[in-house]
């Protein structure tokens, strides 16, 4: 599917279609390819020394999170309770605003085979919630509940709201996630972990620079996130972390325009091996990030509930996963 | 002219089904709303809300039995919907709107919206987590892809 980003406004009895397409500086090409490093390019610096990765950045994307596999179950990865194949609805729009596209093979690059090397538990664990969403809330995924899309989770692309604003100040690096209303404060300072008894939803993020790198070491998180929420994530949507999650992030200014970003993935308890997320995240200074207050009307779960409880009294087919 | 219901629960067994491309929702469409019942409704607004993570467009639809019923309607996030042209005067309360949508699954005045037709024809694609996108084939008088 190419861009679906118009909005289809037909004037009067005519229909005829009109693009909406101009959204204020939104129109760039988005390449999702990792960029080589510009050969004469030194990243400028921020006042305190720190290589200066500040900006207004994005990573929308057509590229798949995994390698497609026949044994995949996409419609059920977006939650067809129902086995209709309608998991995601009828028909779907991946709002990419007037960016063109590219779409690579994966965005899991590691392992090559682009399939992310997930415990069978685990998978069923991801199956029988996907299935019983509807009996009860600790079944839907943290962004579902409007707690947190986790991390790494949370630059995952989504197909809106893929804003992330930079900004560093002294021994610190701070991130803003459009979506969902999130920040995380690095410290950058050589500062340790803290205390192994200390178990976050986002774990606990310890940033250093390696060259023009900032590397983020994730550690201490609490075993009731997900790694990826998003259902774009397909089959990693609704896998569980555990308190053993290890993530280890990379972010490499390349250019102006551009950073590379790399996430390492290590959960013994979930993963039978580490895995490897690979993007480029693009700078677009034009770009505005819009408050998504995500619990403010998040209607989703009561009806989503009561939508199972009226399907129980109409004599809902029992389940079996 | 008087707000009515137009349409409701066309059963159809031809849902476009989605394809694993990137896909946006916040929550699962299949979970709390129904493909299979797609769902005209015509009438008044009564009130945007402009809110997280899903904006919901109300309005006054006059039901077959003359009562006039407050329907609920699930559009996108109010940040998608500003990026697709959306602003707080595309649907001032008081205006005629038509909403073609999906029922939710416990029988409840709410939907999810595909999109709004205006007074003048003119169409805003509403949706959210898994309605129909323009040019998606359900809408004969749309361009082809």
């Amino acid at each position: 599917m190419t861009i679906r980003t118009r909005l289809a406004i037909a004037t009067g009895a005519s229909a005829v279609l009109v693009a909406l397409v101009t959204v204020a500086g939104q129109n760039q090409s988005s390449d999702t390819k990792a960029a080589a490093p510009a050969a004469n390019w030194t990243p400028p610096r921020t006042p305190d020394g720190q290589p200066d990765i500040q900006g207004m950045w994005t990573n929308y994307t057509n590229t798949p999170f995994e390698v497609f596999d026949e044994s995949d179950k996409p419609d059920f990865y977006g939650g067809d309770v129902d086995g209709k194949g309608a998991g995601t609805g009828p028909g779907f729009i991946a709002d990419t605003f007037g960016r063109k596209l590219s779409k690579g093979r994966s965005l899991v690059v590691d392992p090559p085979s682009g399939r992310v090397p997930i415990m069978e538990w685990a998978e069923k664990q991801r199956d029988y919630r996907l299935l019983h969403i509807q009996d009860d809330w600790v079944n839907f995924t943290p962004w579902e509940r409007c707690i947190t899309r986790g991390v790494p989770g949370g630059i995952f692309p989504p197909g809106y709201g893929a804003g992330y604003q930079i900004l560093q100040g002294p021994g610190y690096v701070a991130i803003i996630y459009e979506m969902i209303h999130e920040a995380r404060i690095i410290p950058v300072d050589g500062r340790p972990h803290l205390h192994s008894s200390f178990k976050l939803w986002n774990g606990d993020s310890r940033g250093r620079w390696e060259g023009n790198t900032l590397v983020v070491d994730v550690t201490n998180y609490n075993d009731k996130g997900n790694v990826a929420t998003n259902i774009a994530t397909q089959r990693v949507r609704s896998i569980p972390q555990s308190e053993a999650l290890h993530v280890v992030e990379r972010f490499t200014r390349v250019d102006e325009k551009t950073i590379n970003y790399e996430v390492t993935i290590e959960d013994p308890k979930v993963f039978t091996a580490p895995w490897k997320v690979a993007m480029p995240l693009n700078l677009e200074p034009d770009y505005k990030i819009f408050e998504y207050a995500c619990h403010e009307g998040n209607h989703a779960v009561p009806n989503t509930l009561s939508a199972g409880r009226a399907q129980d009294r109409g004599g809902r087919a029992s389940r079996s996963q | 002219m008087s707000p009515r219901l137009l349409l409701a629960l066309v059963a159809t067994g031809s849902l476009v089904v989605a394809t694993p491309v990137p896909a946006i929702a916040h929550h699962a469409f299949a979970a709390e709303f129904d493909g299979s019942k797609p769902v005209t409704l015509k009438g008044k607004v009564t009130r945007m809300e402009w809110i997280n993570p899903h904006a919901w467009l109300y309005l006054d639809v006059s039901m077959p039995n003359g009562k006039v019923v407050n329907w609920g309607v699930e559009g996108g996030a109010p940040n998608a919907l500003l990026r697709r042209g959306w602003n707080r005067n595309s649907v001032l309360p008081g205006t005629e709107i038509t909403v073609e949508g999906f029922r939710a699954k416990d029988g409840s005045n709410r939907a999810n919206g595909r999109q709004v037709i205006l007074p003048d024809g003119k169409k805003l694609f509403i949706g959210s987590s898994g309605t129909g996108a323009p040019l998606d084939g359900r809408d004969p008088t749309e361009a082809k892809k």
